[in-house]
């Protein structure tokens, strides 16, 4: 009771609901900026920026929230997507010494122009088609679909492994932001594996990005084409 | 007796973490399968169902899935023997692939034996993490390339399931459960909309998991570059845990009366499995990317009797049944080839008869199980589907669903006889003769018993098998 008290506090504060559209808006825009750079340590910050975002927008958003899923929270945006994931990616960056993703396969310019349209393609789908719709907050719906689909698409044009990495991150950050738009809740078991599972996969892939520096000269993409079904060495 | 499948190879690999033998480690992956496989008689015989476990249970719908998980994890797991002798690996490496093996095992019957959506999506993940290592096991350019690919593309795949569940939870409304049998009870209530919007990405993302095209692209490679118990695995019994959630969803649709809209979208992706099939496969140059695109095939044909329905889903289960056994069998012997000749190439290779009989005849008979060819229990199952696609009308699917099954007979075919018929070149008899000493009776021995099996279920069923059928056909 008194840990609920507080919560309403905070969240009073913080003027949650006013705050949560602008922290929710501030989430889609960190992808605007994913699309404009190149700069993979950039992109690091990015990745910690979304975390603290999604663990601003739980506090602020989520109305009756027990202490146990504060805590799982908590732990799962401030600790997992915002230190320990980052500091994994820049232990990896260190190490294989990939700071740029240049030239990727569109121009930085039209990756923004893209990236703006899709998400402003999302703002739209929440205002006209998921605003009539009970159970979802239509802000957060619109803004992790675009999320989402800017995500699957940087991974297209991409050149870097890590870059592809971060990407997967972001996706699952969407994807994260998605399941905060339904007003019920996911069992508690079902999002600790959801996070361990995350957690594993970035891990593994990581232990790859290291495995394919040492075996290529670099952590482009191209590398990993040798697989063919029309000439084959051994 | 499910506790018992889910916490020994748990216990087992603590044990192996403290017990670093090789010997006890390849012990510990024979212990599991026969105990897996004993648990799995017993519970198919009605004893011991019921489990303290939360979130797992056997239902009609998943029993078949686990018996076939099992016989062919048993029969896997004794061609493993012989197989690891192969290895000049050191023991650390060989007592992880052990490991590995345990725990991907352990995802899979996890997968199968979920009673939730959320678990079995989280398990799916797990046996995309296990067996990432198992694919990279050789450790070439080549495996770093396949491992890296399967992890990317299913994990996107995955998390596009995720998005599924999630609109999935939309339209259930006020009902606020994951658990298959609830989902099935309020399923009449869904939005439509939402429901159709979440099995686009179920199928989506579980379909990448299956291996259907057009997000196939992962199995090829990774199929490939495994070692071939782990090729077996992966095709005889990870693509059936995926299916089983497709499954489950497909039920999901048909309770709340949106079954057209998934069967249009499972014929789709079915049809471009085989389309996928029928042109890759006649132009592969390496015979396991070639069994690959027969797998994909073949969760095309498991898709397309899931999509017609009626009679078809018996004919699905004896497919899944007739596939898991024969492209078990085919991807083993597949070892045996690479063991004596050492090369994937199919160009290198002919006169397979002639190197080692055993090895040539069990290669020769698995193309003939996985091609259909009477009394293989696929003859019966794609006979069933093309009957029910002429029943129901679908003259020119059937037309189609023929005409691209014999393009890929043609193509798997041409392959099986140019490797296994004519001479052997002389410079190779001396390489192969040593090579072939290496392969011991483990290693023929699973293959002739799965396919004996493939060939009497094409003219005899057990009445207790035959009853485990039909309670699958009635819990789909």
């Amino acid at each position: 009771m008194r840990w609920l008290c507080y919560h309403l506090l905070l969240r009073e504060c913080l003027g949650a609901n006013k705050m949560v559209n602008g922290f929710i808006i501030l989430f889609g825009l960190t992808m605007l900026y994913l699309a404009a750079t190149s700069r993979i340590i950039a992109h690091i910050r990015i990745l910690i920026a979304q975390g603290i975002l999604l663990f601003l927008i739980c506090c602020c958003g989520m109305k009756h929230i027990t202490f146990l899923n504060f805590a799982f929270l908590t732990v799962e945006t401030l600790i997992v997507k915002s230190i320990i994931i980052p500091a994994f990616l820049y232990k990896v960056l260190k190490k294989t010494h990939s700071n740029r993703d240049v030239a990727p396969n569109i121009p930085h310019f039209y990756c923004l122009f893209i990236a703006s349209t899709i998400l402003m393609a999302g703002f739209l789908l929440s205002q006209y088609y998921v605003s009539a719709m009970k159970l979802i907050s239509p802000i957060y719906f619109g803004v992790s679909a675009a999320v989402i689909i800017i995500s699957l698409w940087l991974i297209t044009i991409k050149h870097k492994i890590i870059s592809n990495v971060i990407e997967f991150i972001t996706m699952e950050n969407g994807i994260f932001l998605l399941s905060l738009s339904v007003a019920k809740e996911m069992p508690m078991l079902v999002n600790m594996g959801v996070l361990l599972d995350v957690f594993i996969a970035v891990y593994i892939l990581g232990l790859f990005i290291n495995v394919i520096n040492t075996e290529f000269k670099d952590l482009e993409v191209s590398n990993l084409s040798d697989l063919k079904d029309y000439e084959y060495n051994d | 007796m499910i506790n018992t499948i889910l916490i020994f190879p748990i216990v087992a690999c603590l044990l192996m973490l403290i017990i670093k033998n090789k010997c006890f480690t390849t012990l510990m992956v024979n212990l599991y399968a026969i105990i897996h496989f004993v648990i799995t008689l017993l519970l198919a015989f009605g004893i011991g169902s019921r489990s303290s476990i939360p979130y797992f249970a056997v239902d009609n719908t998943n029993l078949i899935f686990l018996m076939v998980l099992s016989f062919v994890f048993l029969m896997v797991a004794v061609y493993n023997n012989g197989y690891v002798k192969t290895f000049d690996f050191p023991d650390v490496k060989i007592r992880n692939y052990s490991f590995m093996i345990l725990v991907f095992v352990l995802s899979m019957t996890g997968t199968i034996l979920s009673t939730d959506l959320g678990i079995s999506w989280v398990l799916v993940e797990a046996t995309t993490l296990s067996s990432a290592y198992l694919i990279y096991f050789n450790r070439t350019k080549h495996s770093i390339e396949a491992a890296w690919k399967y992890v990317f593309i299913c994990s996107i795949g995955i998390a596009l399931a995720f998005v599924g569940i999630i609109l999935l939870n939309i339209s259930s409304g006020n009902v606020n459960t994951l658990n298959f049998a609830q989902l099935y009870k309020y399923a009449a209530t869904f939005n439509p909309n939402w429901l159709k919007a979440a099995f686009v990405f179920m199928m989506f993302g579980f379909g990448a998991k299956m291996g259907l095209a057009p997000i196939h692209f992962w199995l090829p490679d990774a199929h490939s570059e495994a070692p071939s118990p782990i090729s077996a695995l992966l095709s005889a019994t990870l693509l059936n845990s995926a299916f089983m959630v497709i499954v489950r969803a497909f039920k999901i649709m048909v309770l709340a009366d949106c079954v057209d809209y998934a069967r249009f979208m499972m014929f789709v992706m079915g049809f471009i499995s085989l389309f996928v099939t029928a042109v890759f496969v006649y132009h592969t140059r390496n015979y396991k990317r070639m069994l690959a695109y027969s797998s994909i095939e073949n969760m095309g044909i498991l898709i397309i009797g899931t999509a017609l329905g009626g009679v078809a889903y018996f004919a699905v289960i004896l497919h899944l049944i007739g596939h898991s056994l024969a492209k078990a069998s085919f991807f083993l012997t597949s070892g045996n080839i690479l063991e004596l000749f050492g090369t994937k190439r199919i160009k290198s290779i002919s006169g397979l008869i002639n190197a080692d009989g055993k090895t040539g005849w069990l290669w020769v008979i698995s193309f003939l199980a996985i091609c259909a060819f009477p009394t293989s229990v696929l003859f019966i199952s794609e006979f069933i589907m093309i009957k029910t696609m002429l029943l129901q009308g679908h003259y020119w699917l059937c037309g189609l669903f023929t005409l691209l099954l014999t393009i890929i007979l043609y193509g798997i075919g041409k392959v099986v006889i140019k490797t296994a018929f004519g001479n052997l070149s002389e410079d190779k008899k001396e390489q192969i003769c040593t090579n072939k000493s290496r392969i011991t009776f483990g290693m023929y021995f699973p293959q002739f018993v799965m396919l004996l099996i493939v060939f009497i279920l094409g003219i005899y069923i057990p009445p207790f098998l035959n009853n485990i059928i039909n309670c699958t056909v009635a819990g789909f």
